[in-house]
């Protein structure tokens, strides 16, 4: 007896019962769709997390903040100079396992273009800064090295900006145009990318309106880098942070160093030149490698901070292993919960083929006294089970897009899922396997049944 | 060598604590080509000895041999091999499948036999057609009278070329006239040389059959050929009509 012809029979089964058949695979039909749901909607959230992580620079960045310096070093605390430029250069200079370091200065300014005026915090940066920050140019160029060179008054510019400063000209080329920095004219060399969540790209595609960012707008992370104002470092340095007074020059040496930094504290009415960076972030060469280059530049920052241990680092290792832990715990609750209404489902085909055994014994006894084996009419059994539970899942996994479209539409687009393949192809196997699993008992019992007492029957 | 051969054939159930002996002793031999009828009243056993010979059962004790092979202790998916290759049935009570089709009723022997779809449909057809019911092969048992249902179970006992067709009462819920036309059938396939065994408590359908087998209380009582035993001599009404 081949196995189409079972199929076949099987199908017949329960075309001649439908309603029974429907009510019998709705067990499944939910279980699959609860089960999927469940996988697409933690994906989604997922998804989401890992989006907005790698809009901050992805696991591959690491932070350098001050910190207080341990309880043995605070009397000493004044020997280092803090997280200044010369660690930016000692980690580039000497750092194996990093392949970029952005150190910024950071400035509130005055932006003007015609009209609008805006205040910003601007940044001054190396070239860098765009591998670190994940930054993307969509129109003229980044920073470079020679724009550091020679101090050059030039600015990369972020979308939301552009929008501030040409608030009636949507479809601006800003590249090439000249714009005030508490007034002093810097050209724009280059555009950023425009950033945004998958969903906000999605819903500007689809014309809808854009979803509030559940962030609120200042916190909103693609917000921030959308506001992004970048300098060269040296400009920023000469412009703005050489002197306490605005626009004096007050050091010697195109690019700061820690060897002058001793002029530092020299006079109390002038603080002089401003070494201390805002932000010092390097992007390291393998996320495997995570704590090797976290032990080098550790390293490398005591002995530029002269032995005190005043900073320390900050990655998102953990931060992204929390979420992935986080996902795959309610993956795990979600998936257990599911998967018992998908077993009660196992449980409903397993009640009803014990029913229809009764009713078919006949046909059992027919099936036996034409040369039926028992194994064929255990078979026989299995396959209705299994079909059951084969159009049950595949009615689940249509169920699933369903349930999930409603998930959607009743959280106004907050939460969506991701039906990834895996997860459909699992919870479609899991179902079939419950329903081998639910037909074995009852084709177990009606293999067992003698040929002449189930021909005697009825 | 005969095709079926019994020796010293007891079969007992234990109902409660009381054994009930179904058969006892039975020694028996059919030869190939015999059409043979096995009568004797309701609970003389004779549905016990049927079951045996059509390897539905096995004794409790003694030896059943059917075309050369001891089923006395054969598995039971030996047994079903036995019943799909060399044994046919048609059962007083149709036992066709309602679902089905004529022609895919016809074809449920073959499905276990391991024949392909093809060879399968072509069998069938010509095992309809034989029984004369080339007109309702797409029909339903339902939608059929009893005779013609009857045919049907005689084409699917026929269809896998059987060594031996067991009927049991097969004329039984049929009225007299299309009983008779039945037992025509059977007497046309013996006289094609097929081997036929009649089960049957009435002695005018077991008239139909060359040879008579009477059991009572699980022990045959007389083994004759109708023909010496002078039964044949005055015709049934059944035959009055053929």
């Amino acid at each position: 007896m081949n196995l189409w012809n079972s199929f076949y029979t099987g199908l017949r089964e329960i075309l001649s019962h439908k309603f029974r058949s429907v009510l019998t695979m709705m067990g499944i039909i939910l279980g699959v769709a609860s089960l999927l749901t469940t996988f697409a909607l933690v994906e989604g959230l997922a998804k989401k997390s890992r989006e907005m992580l790698n809009s901050l620079g992805g696991v591959e960045t690491i932070r350098v903040f001050k910190k207080e310096p341990p309880r043995e070093q605070v009397h000493i605390a004044d020997l280092s100079p803090g997280i200044t430029i010369a660690d930016a250069e000692a980690l580039r200079e000497h750092a194996t396992l990093i392949t970029a370091v952005a150190p910024v200065y950071e400035q509130s300014a005055t932006l003007e273009h015609g009209e609008a005026d805006y205040r910003y915090t601007i940044r001054g940066v190396w070239p860098e800064h765009v591998i670190v920050q994940n930054h993307k140019i969509t129109a003229g160029r980044a920073i470079c090295q020679l724009d550091l060179d020679e101090a050059a008054k030039v600015c990369v510019i972020g979308s939301r900006i552009v929008q501030e400063l040409w608030p009636k000209d949507p479809n601006v080329q800003p590249v090439g145009q000249t714009i005030l920095v508490n007034s002093r004219p810097f050209t724009v060399i280059g555009v950023l990318e425009h950033y945004e969540s998958e969903d906000a790209k999605r819903a500007r595609k689809e014309g809808r309106p854009v979803p509030p960012s559940r962030y609120g707008s200042r916190f909103d992370p693609y917000s921030r880098k959308n506001s992004t104002f970048l300098i060269p470092f040296t400009t920023m340095f000469f412009e703005f942070k050489s002197a306490g007074g605005i626009g004096s020059s007050g050091s010697s040496s195109p690019i700061p160093s820690f060897s002058s930094s001793k002029s530092n504290s020299s006079t109390k009415d002038d603080p002089g030149p401003n070494y201390r960076l805002d932000e010092l972030a390097f992007h390291i060469t393998d996320p495997q490698k995570m704590a090797e280059a976290q032990a080098e530049a550790h390293k490398i920052l005591l002995a530029s901070h002269r032995g005190i241990e005043d900073f320390e680092f900050e990655n998102r290792v953990e931060w992204s292993e929390g979420i992935e832990k986080q996902n795959t715990q309610i993956k795990l609750v979600g998936g257990i919960i599911a998967s018992i209404a998908l077993i009660v489902g196992g449980l409903g085909i397993t009640n009803i083929m014990l029913a229809s055994i009764t009713e078919r014994i006949r046909e059992i006894g027919v099936r036996r006294a034409v040369g039926a084996k028992g194994t064929h009419i255990f078979v026989q059994i299995i396959i209705e089970g299994t079909v059951l539970a084969v159009i049950g899942g595949l009615a689940g996994l249509v169920a699933a897009f369903g349930l999930l479209e409603i998930i959607e539409q009743a959280t106004s687009g907050d939460s969506q899922g991701i039906v990834n393949t895996q997860a459909a192809l699992a919870s479609f196997i899991f179902a079939v396997v419950i329903g081998v699993v639910s037909g074995i008992y009852p084709a177990w019992q009606a293999s067992r049944i003698p040929p002449i007492e189930a021909l005697r029957y009825g | 060598m005969a095709l079926i051969e019994l020796t010293d054939v007891t079969k007992r159930y234990t109902v409660g604590a009381q054994e009930i002996r179904a058969l006892d002793g039975i020694n028996l031999k059919i030869d190939r080509g015999e059409y043979c009828a096995i009568i004797g009243p309701s609970g003389s056993g004779k549905s016990t000895l049927m079951h045996l010979l059509g390897c539905l059962d096995t004794p409790t004790t003694g030896r059943v041999v059917i075309d050369g092979v001891d089923v006395s202790r054969a598995s039971d998916g030996r047994l079903a091999e036995m019943r799909n290759e060399k044994i046919g049935f048609v059962f007083q009570a149709f036992n066709l499948l309602p679902k089905f089709t004529v022609l895919d009723n016809v074809e449920l022997p073959m499905i276990y036999s391991g024949k392909s779809a093809k060879e399968r449909r072509a069998r069938a057809i010509a095992a309809v057609e034989r029984v004369g019911l080339s007109e309702r092969m797409k029909n339903t048992p339902l939608q059929l009278s009893g005779g013609q249902m009857q045919r049907v179970a005689i084409a699917r006992a026929l269809v896998n070329d059987p060594k031996i067709i067991f009927a049991d009462e097969p004329t039984g819920n049929l009225d007299s006239k299309t009983g008779a036309t039945i037992l025509a059938l059977f007497r046309e396939l013996s006289e094609q040389g097929r081997t036929i065994v009649l089960v049957t408590h009435d002695n005018e359908i077991a008239a139909n059959a060359p040879r008579r087998i009477v059991i009572r209380d699980g022990r045959i009582v007389q083994n004759a050929d109708n023909w010496h035993s002078g039964l044949r001599a005055a015709p049934s009404p059944q035959e009055a009509h053929t």
